[in-house]
C-alpha cells in the first residue's frame, strides 16, 4: 500500500494545533510509519507539488491567503481544516466585531496603513474553498487527531461527533458548571474533546463550534432559569466565532 | 438471612478488613457531591450520601469498554478481561432496584456476557437512605426500600448499624465482623422498620399523582399530546438525563485502530437516545426528531419497558432532574401533567380491558378501526391493571431469581460464545450491479452454512471501520455461501466496496425474524418491493422458486426510482420463465430506456390479479413506500396477519441491547426486521 502523502499549512493562528501534532512525540513516529509528510513548514524543510491530504491550520485574513488556499485546494485530494481557526475563524473572528481600520490602529498604531499589512475580513477556510474534513478544537485534541488520521489512511470518512460536550462531561462524572453558578457552553458545543475544560474546573468555552442543530431557544431559556442574560451567552459564543 | 447489630466504628474497621481482601468500589465525597469510586482508605467511605452523580451501573456497564479485539487480517477475538471480584458498597435501595432491572435487560434474548460477567463478580452492599437528596422520589415509585437484590444491607439506627445478609456472599461479608457480634433484637428490627417507614414516606420530593402501574395506560392515551412538542422545545438534546440514569443502558459501538494500523479494538460507549444522531441511519434518514426523542425517553421508562419486562423503568433517584439545566427532565412533572390532560388513565378499566387497552388506545390515536387481530404487544398483566394505591409496590420483585450456581455455569458457556465476536468470512465474488449497488457472495471461513431464513440479516464487520446490518439476499441453503447486495451509503459499505475477492470481513448472525416461508406453503405469494427493498425479498423469491410446487402463484410488484436502478434484471427474466409467476414493474421517473409503467409501486396493486383470500404479501421498501403499500393492501381486503413487512433502522448490537433500532417499544433487530402488519399497526413510529 502506498503511504498517503500529507502536507501541513498554516494561516492566521497561533500554530498551537501544529504544536499538538509535534507533541505527539513517540506517537508521531508511529504515524510517520503510515503516512509520508511531504511539506510542513514547522516540521521539515521539503516542499512538494502534490499530496493526498492537506492539513490547513489558521483563518484566512488577507487577499494573498485566499490565493494560496485555492492553490492548496487544487493540489490536495482531501482538505482537512485543522482546529478552530480553520474551521470557524476562531478567536480571529473577534476582530470582525470592530471596524477594520480601528482594529488595525489598535494593533499596529502608525504602521497600520503599510501595504504589507493589508487585511480583509476573517474567514474560516470553508468560506473560501470546499473542505472535506474538520478537526475541531482550540487546540485540536491529539487523540481525536490520531483517530481521524487513521480513518483517512484506511480510506474512511471521519465522523464529526454530533453530540454536545455534556455527554462526555456526564461520562466523566463531573459536577455541572451551572450548579456552580457559571455559564457553560457545553450543552450546545460539539463534543469529542472529552469535556476537557469542565473536567479541569472551567466552563466550556465553545471552541469546537456548535452541534449540528443547537436548540438556541432552549439555551436562552436556560439563561433565564439561572438568572443570567442572553447577552452574556452571546458574548461567550462570540469568543470562538461560533456560527 | 441474618441480621447483626454493630457500632458505627465497627463499620470502618470492617471496611478496612474488606479493603485488605478485595477491590472495593464505594461512595465517597468529591467536589461537595458524592460518587462511586475505587476506595483507597476506609475513612473515605460515606454512608450518609444523598445521591451519587453517576449511578453504580457504571461499574457493571462502564461508560467505555472493549468488546472485541481484532487484527487487520480479519481475526476477531473476545476482549481480554482482567477484572477481579469487587464489592459495590453504599448502594441506595433505588439503585439496587435499578440493577435488578438491568439484570433482566441484559439476560433477555441473547444474554450479554460482558455485563453478566461483571455482575457475577460484584458483591452488592446496600444501605438505606440516611439523607434524602433534593430530587429523590423513590417513595412514590416504590423503590425507597428494597428487600431483595443485594447481598448485604446496612441500616443506620441511632448510633448503630444493622447489617443484614441476604445471600451466601453476604454471609461471607458478615463473617468479617468476627464471631463476637450481637444479633439484632426484635426491638432493633422494629427500629429498622421505622427507618423504612420513614423513607417510604419521606423520599418523595416529587409525588406521582397515579400509581406507577398506571403509567403504561396513561402513556398509551397520551402519545399524540401537545405536551411532547411544548416541553421538547426547551430540551437541549444534550443527553445528560440518560447518562446519569441508572436504568438507561443504550450504547454505541465504535472501532478504534491501534497506532500500528495492524490491530485494533471494538468499543462500546454509553449512548443517549436524546442525541440527534441516535436513530439516524447511514444515508442520513433521521427517524426521530427532537420531539420524538424527548417523548421516547418517557415512553421507554413508563410504557416500553413495562411491556417487555413488566417493570416501570424509573426508580425515582432524581438524577435526571439534578442534571437537566433546562429543567424539562423530571418524569413526575411530565407524567402528572399528562395525567391532568388524560384523567381517564386512572379510572377503573372495564372488565377484561386492561391488557388490550394499550393496543386499543394506540389504534385510536392512529385513527384506524379496531382490527380483528388482537394487539401483539405482550403486556405484563400488572402493568396496565389499575389497583388501589399501595404503600409499597415492588414492581421489580416479580422477576425470577437465579441461583448463583446456575448463573456461573451459564456464564462459562456465555464467555465461550461471545455474541459480539464476528466470525471470519471471505469475499468469493463481487460485481457492480448498478451505479450505487454491488453484489457480493461471501463464504464463512469455518465452512459452515450461515443457516439463515429468508428475511434475516447479518452484521458485516470491517476491521477498524465498524459494523453494518446487511440483509441476506440469497435463499436458505446448506451451502457455505450466501449473497448480499449492498448500497454504498456509509463508511462500512464504502469500505466494503474497496475490497476485492479474497478479502476478509467479519460476520455476525444471522439475526432477526424471517418471512415464515414454511407456514406460507400452499398460499399464493405477492412480493411488493420498492427500490433496494427487492434485496431481502429476493431470498423469499428464491425459496418459493426452489420449492415451486409448495406454493401457489407468485406475483412480484417491483417499483424503482429509475430504470438504471433496476436490480437482478437477468434473474427477473428467468423468474418469468417459471410457471405461475407474474412480474409487474414500474419506475418513478422516466429516464433512459424504459417501455414499462411509470408511477409509484402502489399503482401496480389494483390490477395485479391476486386473489386476496389465498395470498400472503411480503413487503419491503423505504418508509414512504411501505406506509402506502400497507394501507392499500388492507384496503384491498387482505388480512393484516397475511401482510409481512421488513423494516430497516439503525442497528449497533443486533441482539436487542443497544437500543438504536427501537420503533416505539419494539427492537427491529430482535422482534423484526420482518413484522406482520398486525404488529406494526400499533407502532406509530413505523407508520407516521
Amino acid at each position: 500500500m502506498m503511504k498517503p502523502r500529507v502536507a501541513i499549512f498554516d494561516f492566521a493562528g497561533c500554530e498551537g494545533c501544529q504544536l499538538q501534532i509535534v507533541n505527539l512525540e513517540d506517537e508521531l513516529l508511529s504515524l510517520l510509519d503510515v503516512v509520508d509528510v511531504v511539506e510542513w513548514r514547522e516540521g521539515i524543510s521539503e516542499k512538494s507539488p502534490e499530496f493526498d491530504i492537506a492539513l490547513v491550520e489558521g483563518a484566512i485574513t488577507r487577499p494573498q491567503d485566499v490565493r494560496r488556499l485555492e492553490q492548496i485546494r487544487a493540489r490536495a485530494k482531501v482538505l482537512v481544516a485543522l482546529g478552530a481557526c480553520a474551521s470557524h475563524g476562531g478567536v480571529n473572528k473577534l476582530r470582525q466585531r470592530l471596524d477594520l481600520a480601528a482594529a488595525k490602529r489598535i494593533v499596529y498604531g502608525d504602521a497600520a496603513s503599510e501595504p504589507f499589512l493589508r487585511s480583509g475580513p476573517v474567514q474560516a477556510i470553508d468560506e473560501v474553498v470546499s473542505v472535506d474534513v474538520r478537526i475541531e478544537g482550540c487546540p485540536i485534541d491529539r487523540q481525536e487527531f490520531k483517530n481521524i488520521m487513521r480513518t483517512l489512511v484506511l480510506g474512511g470518512e471521519p465522523h464529526l461527533p454530533n453530540f454536545p460536550v455534556c455527554v462526555e462531561c456526564k461520562r466523566a462524572g463531573n459536577v455541572c458548571r451551572y450548579e456552580r453558578g457559571e455559564i457553560c457552553l457545553g450543552p450546545v458545543t460539539r463534543g469529542g474533546c472529552g469535556a476537557r475544560c469542565p473536567s479541569f474546573g472551567m466552563w466550556c468555552f465553545g471552541c469546537r463550534g456548535s452541534v449540528d442543530e443547537p436548540n438556541i431557544h432552549a439555551a436562552r431559556a436556560v439563561m433565564e432559569r439561572y438568572g443570567r442574560t442572553v447577552q452574556e451567552l452571546e458574548e461567550r459564543l462570540a469568543l470562538f466565532g461560533s456560527r | 438471612m441474618r441480621v447483626i447489630k454493630v457500632e458505627e466504628t465497627e463499620i470502618a474497621s470492617w471496611t478496612r478488613t474488606l479493603l485488605a481482601e478485595q477491590r472495593v468500589v464505594a461512595v465517597q465525597e468529591r467536589d461537595e457531591r458524592f460518587v462511586f469510586d475505587e476506595l483507597r482508605q476506609a475513612e473515605d467511605l460515606r454512608l450518609d450520601h444523598d445521591v451519587t452523580l453517576q449511578p453504580p451501573l457504571r461499574y457493571l456497564l462502564p461508560e467505555k469498554e472493549e468488546l472485541v479485539a481484532f487484527d487487520m487480517a480479519g481475526r476477531y477475538q473476545p476482549a481480554e478481561s482482567d477484572e477481579r471480584p469487587f464489592v459495590l458498597l453504599g448502594l441506595h435501595p433505588y439503585d439496587v432496584a435499578a440493577i435488578r432491572q438491568m439484570d433482566a435487560v441484559f439476560a433477555q434474548g441473547v444474554p450479554d456476557p460482558h455485563y453478566s460477567h461483571r455482575r457475577a463478580l460484584a458483591t452488592m452492599v446496600a444501605c438505606d437512605v440516611e439523607t434524602p437528596s433534593s430530587n429523590v422520589f423513590a417513595g412514590t415509585m416504590g423503590t425507597a426500600v428494597v428487600r431483595e437484590g443485594y447481598d448485604v444491607l446496612l441500616t443506620r439506627i441511632g448510633r448503630d448499624y444493622l447489617v443484614e445478609s441476604r445471600t451466601g456472599k453476604g454471609d461471607g461479608l458478615l463473617a468479617l465482623f468476627g464471631d463476637d457480634v450481637q444479633e439484632a433484637s426484635p426491638v432493633d428490627l422494629r427500629r429498622r422498620e421505622a427507618v423504612w417507614q420513614r423513607n417510604r414516606q419521606g423520599l418523595r420530593q416529587h409525588e406521582l399523582d397515579c400509581p406507577p402501574d398506571a403509567l403504561p395506560r396513561l402513556l398509551a392515551l397520551g402519545y399524540n399530546d401537545e405536551l411532547w412538542q411544548e416541553r421538547s422545545e426547551l430540551c437541549l438534546s444534550c443527553g445528560s438525563c440518560n447518562l446519569v440514569c441508572p436504568t438507561c443502558y443504550c450504547f454505541d459501538v465504535q472501532d478504534v485502530v491501534n497506532l500500528d494500523m495492524k490491530s485494533g479494538k471494538r468499543l462500546r460507549l454509553c449512548d443517549s437516545c436524546m442525541l440527534q444522531d441516535f436513530a439516524k441511519v447511514a444515508g442520513g434518514h433521521q427517524f426521530r426528531l427532537r420531539r420524538d426523542r424527548y417523548r421516547h425517553r418517557f415512553y421507554r421508562k413508563g410504557l416500553y419497558m413495562p411491556e417487555r419486562f413488566g417493570f416501570v423503568a424509573c426508580v425515582g433517584c432524581g438524577r435526571c432532574i439534578d442534571s437537566c439545566v433546562a429543567g424539562v427532565a423530571n418524569p413526575v412533572d411530565v407524567y402528572n401533567a399528562l395525567l391532568q390532560r388524560h384523567p381517564e388513565a386512572v379510572e377503573e378499566p372495564l372488565e377484561g380491558e386492561s391488557v388490550a387497552s394499550l393496543g386499543k388506545a394506540l389504534e385510536a390515536l392512529l385513527g384506524r378501526s379496531a382490527g380483528e387481530v388482537p394487539t401483539p404487544v405482550v403486556v405484563h398483566p400488572q402493568a396496565t391493571a389499575v389497583k388501589p394505591r399501595r404503600e409499597e409496590p415492588d414492581p421489580w420483585l416479580a422477576m425470577p431469581r437465579q441461583e448463583p450456581a446456575t448463573l456461573e455455569r451459564e456464564l462459562e458457556q456465555l464467555v465461550a460464545k461471545d455474541p459480539y465476536v464476528p466470525e471470519r468470512a471471505t469475499i468469493v465474488e463481487k460485481r457492480a450491479v448498478t451505479q450505487h449497488e454491488t453484489f457480493y457472495r461471501l463464504r464463512l471461513d469455518s465452512g459452515r452454512s450461515l443457516g439463515h431464513q429468508s428475511g434475516q440479516f447479518v452484521q458485516i464487520s470491517l476491521m477498524g471501520i465498524g459494523e453494518a446490518p446487511i440483509s441476506v439476499s440469497s435463499g436458505p441453503t446448506d451451502e457455505p455461501d450466501f449473497e448480499m447486495v449492498v448500497r454504498r451509503v456509509g463508511n462500512v459499505t464504502e469500505a466494503l466496496e474497496r475490497l476485492e475477492p479474497g478479502a476478509k470481513v467479519g460476520v455476525r448472525g444471522p439475526y432477526g425474524t424471517s418471512f415464515p416461508m414454511t407456514e406460507l406453503r400452499g398460499k399464493d405469494i405477492l412480493v411488493v418491493a420498492g427500490g433496494i427493498g427487492i434485496v431481502p425479498v429476493r431470498s423469499a423469491i428464491q425459496e418459493v422458486l426452489r420449492h415451486r410446487s409448495d406454493y401457489g402463484r407468485l406475483t412480484i410488484a417491483y417499483g424503482m426510482r429509475a430504470p438504471q436502478d433496476r436490480l437482478f434484471g437477468a434473474e427477473i427474466a428467468a423468474w418469468l420463465d417459471e410457471p405461475g409467476v407474474n412480474i409487474l414493474e414500474t419506475v418513478d421517473h422516466l429516464e433512459g430506456l424504459w417501455h414499462g409503467r411509470v408511477g409509484p409501486v402502489t399503482t401496480l396493486l389494483p390490477n395485479c390479479g391476486i386473489e386476496v383470500g389465498r395470498t400472503a404479501a411480503l413487503v419491503c421498501g423505504p418508509p414512504v413506500m411501505y406506509r402506502y403499500v400497507l394501507s392499500d393492501l388492507v384496503a384491498m381486503g387482505m388480512l393484516e396477519s397475511d401482510i409481512y413487512v421488513s423494516l430497516e433502522r439503525k442497528m449497533k448490537c443486533g441482539i436487542g441491547k443497544c437500543g438504536h433500532c427501537q420503533i416505539n417499544g419494539t427492537y427491529v433487530c430482535q422482534d423484526g426486521p420482518v413484522f406482520t402488519y398486525a404488529q406494526v399497526r400499533n407502532l406509530p413510529e413505523a407508520l407516521q
